[in-house]
């Protein structure tokens, strides 16, 4: 369901998971298993996302219009069984957009007080 | 470790993980538990491929650390909705604001390479907008070689969407007739960017049906082959009409229905969005409590017989009868693109 009448900053925050999965679909259209895929892999093994925050985090986005279905078929990668593939839409765009924009009020917040000991040690956590 | 051991680990993992599904809700099972378990299935071939048992172990772990959580999340969610469901009704976070209750789903088919159907749905988050101009569903089916129809039937739903909801007028019928006329003028100004002359089979074009809820009115507009659909007590009723040369040949009594179904050209039309002006059906009607609205391309309306598409619709929640509406289609040869769109008025 696509609504485009409703306000980013509504949505705000989000969960670590959602945000994740948005940021995964981010460069294309993909099916859960490739989202956790990408998930992991961006995340360089930090982030561990089982099936069930996946598909749960999955059915709230879609019924806020943050994603949408656009069908399912095989992905030729894997195997011969039909796979549902989920993208953006406009909406969850700019939910994302709004929400990473919020991260880095927080971290400037934490630069401006000097947290980490000085502005240039942010890059450098791990 | 051997490949008859993995394999054997495997299996009996699976098996574990399937039974683990049952403790989610119901129809959040119904929806989700085949594609978690195949998601569980690949994750657990890659960590016994990268890590052997080892990483079995870990994504075993991470996978109970998992239910844990998300079973928790999914009860309080069923819960919540369970203690209060009018609240649940007016939530953000559900589909069913006022009164109507609906899904939609789109599919490539079996024998298609590219899926050419577009579907939108509508419900204005502003009340007053909500109030004034209702709830809108739109279907196209797109034509056109090269990736074009998808182009068409993509530019119509969204032409059709922005349209409709900026016209400041009260008369909705005329407001969704003026927003599918435009539609057409969108894309055949698309046809003329790519070449002042397009030779015939590179024009691209959609059929569109488009339907807008209001209180207790509904307002359906159509081009070309797509369908809408009031189900009352089981009995189904076409509110649109086809503009396919078999359509009008039986409607002038020149044809049976049973050579209707099987004529060779029933899937040609006469009328669809893509050129400068559009002749557009629009019809009206009045809801009550318990109709069924259905939006639907020929992919499924071709297939899948009336009776077996009221049987579903009144048996499941829409979220499942869209599904199930595709499957059917899909078990039948889903020989075209499938998209349904199903609404209930509660």
């Amino acid at each position: 369901m696509k609504n485009e009448f409703r306000k980013a900053e509504d949505m705000l925050p989000l969960t670590p998971a959602v945000l994740h999965i948005l940021l995964a679909l981010a460069d294309g259209e993909r099916h859960g298993y490739s989202i956790m895929q990408e998930v992991t892999r961006r995340a360089g093994g930090q982030v561990k996302m089982g099936p069930g925050t996946l598909y749960g985090s999955i059915k709230r986005m879609l019924a806020d219009g943050l994603i949408e279905e656009t069908g399912e078929r095989p992905d030729p990668a894997l195997d011969d069984e039909r796979r549902r593939y989920y993208r953006l839409t406009s909406f969850g765009l700019r939910v994302m957009q709004g929400e990473v924009l919020r991260l880095q009020q927080i971290v400037r917040l934490a630069q401006s007080k000097q947290v980490m000991g000085g502005s240039e040690a942010i890059g450098g956590v791990s | 470790m051997s490949a008859s051991t993995t394999k054997h680990d495997m299996g009996f993992s699976y098996r574990l993980y399937c039974l683990l599904l049952r403790c989610y809700p119901a129809p959040f099972r119904r929806i989700y538990a085949q594609e978690m378990a195949r998601t569980f299935r690949d994750s657990y071939r890659a960590a016994i491929q990268q890590h052997g048992r080892s990483g079995v172990l870990r994504w075993w772990g991470v996978v109970f650390y998992d239910l844990v959580i998300s079973l928790f999340i999914e009860y309080r969610s069923a819960f919540k909705k369970l203690l209060n469901p009018i609240e649940e009704r007016q939530s953000k976070n559900y589909m069913s604001v006022t009164n109507i209750i609906f899904a939609q789903r789109t599919d490539i088919g079996l024998k298609r390479q590219l899926n050419e159907d577009s579907v939108i749905s509508i419900q204005p988050e502003d009340q007053q907008v909500m109030e004034r101009k209702g709830i809108l569903f739109v279907v196209a089916d797109g034509m056109g070689g090269h990736a074009r129809g998808e182009v068409a039937s993509q530019l119509a739903v969204n032409t059709i969407r922005d349209v409709y909801y900026q016209q400041e007028s009260d008369d909705l019928a005329a407001s969704l007739r003026l927003a599918v006329e435009q539609a057409s003028t969108r894309i055949y100004h698309e046809n003329m960017a790519l070449s002042p002359q397009p030779e015939p089979d590179k024009i691209m074009a959609t059929t569109c049906v488009a339907a807008v809820v209001q209180g207790d009115s509904l307002y359906v507009a159509n081009v070309g082959d797509s369908r809408a659909y009031i189900v009352r007590n089981g009995q189904p009723q076409q509110v649109s009409l086809d503009h396919s040369l078999v359509a009008q040949q039986l409607r002038e009594g020149l044809i049976t229905k049973e050579q209707a179904r099987d004529h060779p050209d029933r899937n040609k039309i006469y009328r669809c969005l893509g050129y400068e002006n559009v002749e557009v059906d629009t019809f009206s009607e009045k809801v009550q409590a318990g109709d069924l609205l259905l939006l639907c391309t020929d992919g499924l309306s071709e297939l899948v017989p009336e009776e077996e598409v009221v049987s579903i619709v009144q048996q499941y929640e829409p979220q499942e009868s869209v599904q199930h509406l595709i499957e059917r289609a899909n078990e039948m040869g889903g020989k075209d693109n499938i998209t349904a769109v199903v609404a209930r008025v509660a």
